[in-house]
């Protein structure tokens, strides 16, 4: 008799009970997917950005399908992180689920007491400072560049600040759009940072040839879904060989066998988004894929997978 | 409300005119619980191109079964247009809020614009039930070939008045000035699907008129439960931190007078 293998993960100082988690702004806040499965089965529970005051969103049209995935721009739009507080979390805790809490600000001070407001209200038990949406114009523009992400001296300053304002796991969001990975990555781990999620959206947009308008309101967006994952794994790739602390993998994630390749190119946690929206139980399915891999190949913990691609 | 993830078979698709299909699914659950104006978010490819599913909005609703009407646009309703009796398709639903149904109101005018059709008969079959007396129709069209389920209404005992842009079916006229003509007013209820600029005229009608006015409201979907904020229009009352409702979750029906038509960006519409 097989014994079922160990599907646990540690991400700083929390301890997840398996690697599958849904991504921040493809799941709601929980309630909205609670209808197709048990949330509580989760790895965890990655919340919609979170800003200090309700925050509105972009102009509509805000999303547009393309080959193989979409593209989003959505601009954070959210509830703020009180009523995240007072109406959300509530359900979250109810049904016991792992809940990390994606955060947003415009400025470091933002994030700091976004970061302190949680975890005095005990409102997750890790943070994913979201340092890499596309999707709003209010960045460091004074650097010249659009995403704290995309400076290294911007992260390393923005983890710091928030490492020291909580105790709570503290991982850090990146976008794809950079020269080299390995920079920000560093940077995020040097500032103190637990894990670091990869990819956020890799900026796109498309042009209606009829029309001959852009497709989104913004004109720009952001792209998600299998489209991406070749990107996606690339980066964790590049990443995972500089890194000490944990990758999660985001980018593209349908089924089992998407999860495992991210996995063995060196994440630790895998994320499934966009994939929610084709199929709402889509990370129970990779959740049950991954234990059936692991034990077909008689893997008894993740720790044989993570990083393990034969090279 | 209770949702389902369903593999539900087919169980008739007919072409009803040129590229636009009639498609009927066996889905007892959803069935017995789906109110007119809800939709389901069909599973209509197998890979991933096209990526998301497609919202339809049931067009009859029967005890074990419903049928949606739609036509063939783009990559999603080109696949949807090969499914063949027997095959089994996922279905997400019932979503959305769905038309209220109030006998209250004396009358009751439904408005179509083009395939936005589909969304009535059910309407029509239940204000029937409800008020003992069926609503009037007004069918538009940019051409004959394009005015459905007139039957259909006539067989719940619609008046049913044909318009088209080209004059090759009723009259030559808009949905909005048959509306005009049919002199709607106070006490009267005017549901309008169609094209945004439609129903936008259909409801400046209305309003003028005094009559209230339900819209249903088409947008670009990834999720259709609220979650992705994607299928947002602007409105002219705050939800969830802005001035935007969910077409998904909100609507897709709405009172007009929600809708900020002014902000609204025509240039993108459907
Ligand atoms: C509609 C939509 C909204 C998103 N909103 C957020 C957000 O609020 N914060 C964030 O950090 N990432 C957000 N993302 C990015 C996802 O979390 C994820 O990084 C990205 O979609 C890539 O994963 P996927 O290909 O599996 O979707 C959003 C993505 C989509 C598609
Ligand atoms: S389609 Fe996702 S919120 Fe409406």
């Amino acid at each position: 008799m097989p014994t079922r293998p160990d599907l646990g993960i540690q991400l700083g100082d929390l301890k997840l009970k398996n690697p599958v988690l849904v991504a921040s702004g493809t799941f709601g806040y929980g309630q909205e997917y609670a209808q197709y499965f048990d949330i509580s089965r989760l790895g965890a529970v990655v919340t919609k950005s979170l800003s200090r005051e309700p925050r509105a969103g972009n102009k509509p049209p805000r999303l547009v399908e393309t080959p193989a995935g979409l593209l989003n721009a959505i601009g954070l739009q959210n509830v703020g992180v009180e009523a995240y507080i007072a109406e959300k979390l509530p359900f979250l805790r109810e049904r016991k689920a792992t809940v990390i809490a994606n955060i947003y600000g415009k400025t470091v001070d933002d994030y700091t007491a976004l970061a302190e407001r949680i975890e005095a209200a005990n409102a997750a038990d890790a943070i994913e400072a979201n340092l890499s949406c596309p999707n709003v114009h209010d960045a460091r523009q004074a650097r010249g560049v659009t995403m704290v992400s995309q400076s290294p001296e911007a992260i390393l300053e923005y983890t710091r600040a928030i490492r020291q304002a909580t105790r709570l796991p503290l991982y850090a969001k990146l976008t794809p759009n950079v020269l080299d990975i390995r920079e920000p990555a560093l940077a995020a781990e040097e500032g103190g940072a637990d894990a670091v999620s990869l990819i956020n959206t890799l900026l796109g947009m498309a042009v209606d040839a009829e029309k001959r308008r852009p497709r989104l309101a913004n004109i720009v967006g952001g792209l998600s879904g299998p489209a991406i994952r070749p990107v996606a794994v690339k980066l964790v790739w590049d990443a995972s060989q500089v890194l000490r602390i944990p990758i999660i993998g985001i980018g593209g994630i349908c089924n089992a066998e998407d999860a495992v390749e991210f996995l063995l190119a060196g994440a630790t946690a895998v994320t499934v988004g966009s994939m929610t929206f084709r199929q709402p139980d889509a990370a129970m399915r990779v959740l049950d894929g991954l234990e059936d891999y692991m034990t077909r190949h008689q893997f008894q913990s993740l720790d044989q997978l993570i990083g393990a691609m034969k090279v | 409300m209770e949702r389902f993830l369903l593999d539900c078979p087919v169980t008739r698709h007919d072409e009803v005119a040129l590229g636009q299909y009639r498609l009927f699914l066996r889905m007892p659950e959803i069935a017995r619980i789906a109110r007119p104006g809800q939709f389901c978010m069909l599973e209509v490819a197998q890979g991933y191109y096209p990526f998301l599913r497609r919202p339809m909005c049931f067009e009859q609703i029967f005890d074990e079964e419903i049928s949606i009407l739609y036509k063939v646009e783009g990559e999603g309703t080109r696949l949807l247009a090969q499914f063949l009796p027997g095959q089994a398709m996922n279905v997400q639903g019932p979503l959305g809020n769905g038309f209220p149904i109030d006998a209250g109101y004396g009358r009751h005018i439904l408005a179509a614009g083009g395939i936005g059709v589909a969304a009535l008969p059910a309407l029509a079959k239940a204000l029937t039930e409800a008020c003992g007396k069926a609503p009037e129709v007004i069918l538009a069209a940019r051409s004959k070939h394009l005015l459905l389920c007139a039957d259909l209404f006539e067989s719940f005992g619609c008046a049913v008045h044909l318009a088209t842009d080209d004059g090759s079916a009723g009259e030559r006229a808009f949905a909005a000035s048959v509306l005009q003509r049919l002199e709607p007013g106070r006490g009267t209820r005017v549901y309008a699907c169609g094209p945004m600029i439609m129903m936008r005229t259909v409801s400046d009608v209305a309003r003028a008129a005094g009559a209230n006015c339900l819209v249903s409201l088409e947008a670009q979907m990834a999720c259709g439960d609220g979650a992705c904020l994607g299928c947002v229009v602007e409105s002219k009352y705050e939800q969830e931190g802005e001035k935007m409702v969910r077409v998904c979750l909100d609507g897709p029906v709405f009172d007009t007078e929600i809708i900020d038509w002014e902000a609204h960006n025509l240039a993108y519409a459907p």
